[in-house]
């Protein structure tokens, strides 16, 4: 005799319950053995001067993937001109540092958030693939530098007090001993989860980010939201160019190389998966610290004569990246949380 | 009268859509000949069907698996790990033995590419992405720096000028290309991937393996990559590990310009190849004219933003269209336009 299924009665089983706490942990657990591995693997991996630099090596990755999430939150995978605005923001910064300090941060930022109403407009409101457009707009935004110095790099004049300021931007510190560049990371991504969280922008975003169709048809701007996520990600890109020009020493074309990769990695690695309107700040910024810790680790590996050497690492890391997120999708799954 | 203008000016419109691959192709040689000096020589022509030969076979494997709705980014990756094997094994295994090799890496990498997808269902952007590290460092790990080959005969047979523009190079690519354009458009295999792109449920329904059409598609990129990459090193007798490095953003211009879609279900070889031949001269012409790198890097993204402008303003005017008949629609218009005219 069969009865009506009861859907209450139709919670998980044991099994799926732990798949539900593991992917709700999601990287953390990642976190939690790399930390326990780094402590069995080395003593000097558990020291304060250790940690400090692990976390100052992402910040800026982590800058950037804060951004990044918000677009990958709303399904348009990632933005790969970040590489093209980080340099033009970057240089453009440098170029400004004539007419001031706060100027030539006005200028970098503003450059950056330029492009990324460029980038909303097309992608938000034209509806062009975010893939091919941003990667179009990368090439234009590369070859707009190389065009605009010739291929040179422009320095910062130590001479003038604003271009010091600018210097010692990226190593400045505030409060005390806080560096500033993880100060900004931390105001950046409790920003973010607010906005997320406890906004209705950050509702509307998930819901986009859910079901594109069914947000548009409840009367969610579906295209200014969309914009709107690309000028964030061009902000924080755009800040993170400036920081990372400020530590180069040098405005060019190669800044920023392959952030924007590395963005996506960390944003996905955290749990915010490519199909959109799922995963929290909280699991981005801890993907940018598992990828942190990873390189840590692996360098603290010594066997003897044996280190692992940078493509090693690298090789490792990509294979583990793919390991990663396929065993969080084979969870969300299997606990019903998702059917892709 | 006006109606049939602009009937007429509308069927142009969608004439010119269609065979936009082929039209850039032409204008640009047609442009480049006028402003570029020595642009339409033997010489450059046979440069430029050179060059376009290098990114060709990754191009089309590109193509395989975006028409079956995937994104491959391994293909650069593919292409160096194919050149440096290629030459690296070549003292050992002879050209042909190496080549084997650099094609059965490739068809592995494939394999895993297409494993991972269709069996445990990873998101392709993440699987190709993680591959493309993957690859990368390891070529790295196995040869760091350029290699250059023992010998130079296939090299200089490779290069020879054939029947004019061609060179044997140019011509492995372009049959390699030929043989996935037949089997694209004229066999059920190639039938089946462009269903499985426009609808996977229906594909699946239909009693298609859809599995095996996703491993598949993926194979032939990779597999057709790491060969572009053998024969590019085999034909520059040498190899480098940056060899597919800039290749992506030109293999997705190519593609996408050459009327692949994005969404999957539509594509054709032909027009890979013509868009990438267009490209190619483009950037040749624009070098002929004294430009540089970076105006090289500012056209092809022009390019390629006009025309994915253009394919979302066909593609919104086809969905306002969708539903109206036309020939009610005109009669209403009629009185409207000549109260207006």
């Amino acid at each position: 005799m069969s009865r009506p299924p009861d859907i209450r009665s139709a919670a998980p089983a044991v099994a799926g319950r732990l798949y539900n706490v593991l992917s709700l942990l999601g990287v953390y657990v990642l976190i939690g053995a790399l930390f326990a591995a780094g402590r069995l693997i080395s003593d000097e991996f558990l020291t304060t001067s250790n940690l400090l630099i692990t976390l100052r090596s992402v910040t800026l990755l982590g800058i950037v993937a804060v951004g990044v999430s918000f677009i990958t939150y709303s399904r348009h995978y990632v933005d790969l001109s970040i590489p093209g605005i980080m340099a033009l923001s970057g240089t453009v910064a440098v170029w400004a540092l004539k007419y001031g300090f706060a100027t030539s941060l006005a200028a970098g930022l503003g450059t950056g958030l330029a492009v990324g109403l460029i980038n909303g407009l097309a992608v938000g409101y034209y509806r062009l693939n975010p893939i091919v457009w941003t990667l179009a707009m990368g090439s234009v935004l590369s070859g707009l530098i190389r065009w605009a110095y010739a291929g040179r790099q422009i320095y910062p004049d130590k001479a003038t007090p604003a271009g010091r300021a600018f210097l010692q931007l990226y190593h400045a510190e505030v409060l005390g001993a806080v560096p500033l560049v993880v100060l900004l990371l931390a105001i950046a991504a409790i920003a973010a989860h607010l906005v997320m969280q406890k906004t209705g922008f950050g509702a509307q975003l998930k819901l986009t980010g859910s079901s594109y169709e069914v947000a548009r048809m409840t009367g969610v701007n579906v295209r200014r939201t969309v914009a709107i996520a690309f000028v964030i990600s061009a902000g924080t890109s755009a800040l993170a160019g400036i920081l990372l020009t400020s530590f180069n020493k040098v405005g060019a074309f190669y800044i920023g190389k392959g952030y924007d990769f590395a963005a996506i990695t960390a944003v996905v690695l955290g749990g915010m998966t490519l199909a959109g309107g799922r995963g929290t700040i909280v699991g981005v910024v801890g993907g940018v610290t598992a990828i942190a810790l990873m390189d840590n680790v692996m360098s603290l590996v010594r066997i003897g004569d044996f280190v692992i050497g940078e493509y090693p690492k690298q090789a490792i890391q990509g294979a583990l990246f793919i390991a990663i997120v396929g065993v969080h999708s084979y969870w969300l799954r299997k606990s019903g949380m998702d059917d892709a | 009268m006006r109606r049939g203008t602009a009937a007429t000016a509308a069927r142009l419109g969608a004439l010119a859509y269609r065979y936009r691959a082929g039209l850039l192709c032409v204008a640009i040689f047609a442009v480049m000949s006028v402003i570029a000096p020595r642009f339409l020589t033997t010489g450059n022509v046979r440069g430029i069907l050179k060059a376009s030969s290098v990114n060709l076979p990754a191009a089309v494997g590109f193509t395989v698996v975006l028409i079956c709705g995937q994104l491959d980014l391994s293909v650069g990756s593919a292409m160096t790990m194919g050149g440096v094997v290629a030459v690296a094994m070549q003292p050992q295994l002879g050209w042909a033995g190496s080549l084997a090799v650099a094609v059965a890496l490739g068809s592995a990498v494939g394999m895993i590419n297409g494993l991972l997808v269709a069996k445990l269902r990873i998101n392709s952007f993440i699987v190709t992405l993680g591959m493309m590290i993957l690859v990368r460092n390891a070529v790295l790990m196995y040869h760091d720096g350029t290699i250059p080959a023992e010998t130079y005969e296939l090299s200089d047979w490779l290069q020879m000028p054939l029947a004019g523009v061609a060179t044997p190079q140019v011509a492995a690519t372009l049959l390699l290309a030929a043989a996935i354009a037949v089997l694209l458009s004229r066999t059920p295999v190639g039938r089946g991937f462009y269903l499985l792109g426009g609808n996977a449920e229906t594909a699946f329904y239909a009693g298609l393996r859809v599995d095996r059409y996703i491993i598949g598609a993926f194979v032939l990129s990779a597999t057709l990559s790491a060969m572009g990459g053998a024969i590019v090193a085999m034909s520059e007798a040498v190899a480098s590990p940056t060899l597919g490095d800039s290749s992506l953003m030109a293999i997705v211009a190519a593609v996408i310009i050459g009327g692949t879609s994005m969404e999957g279900g539509k594509g054709s070889v032909a027009g890979t190849t013509v868009a990438l031949v267009a490209l190619t001269a483009l950037i040749n012409g624009l070098s002929c004219r004294g430009a540089g790198y970076e105006i090289q890097l500012m056209a092809s993204g022009l390019v390629l933003a006009s025309v994915i402008l253009w394919d979302t303003c066909m593609l919104q005017r086809r969905r306002k269209r969708r539903g109206q008949r036309r020939d009610l629609l005109d009669e209403f218009c009629q009185p409207v336009d000549e109260t207006a005219g």
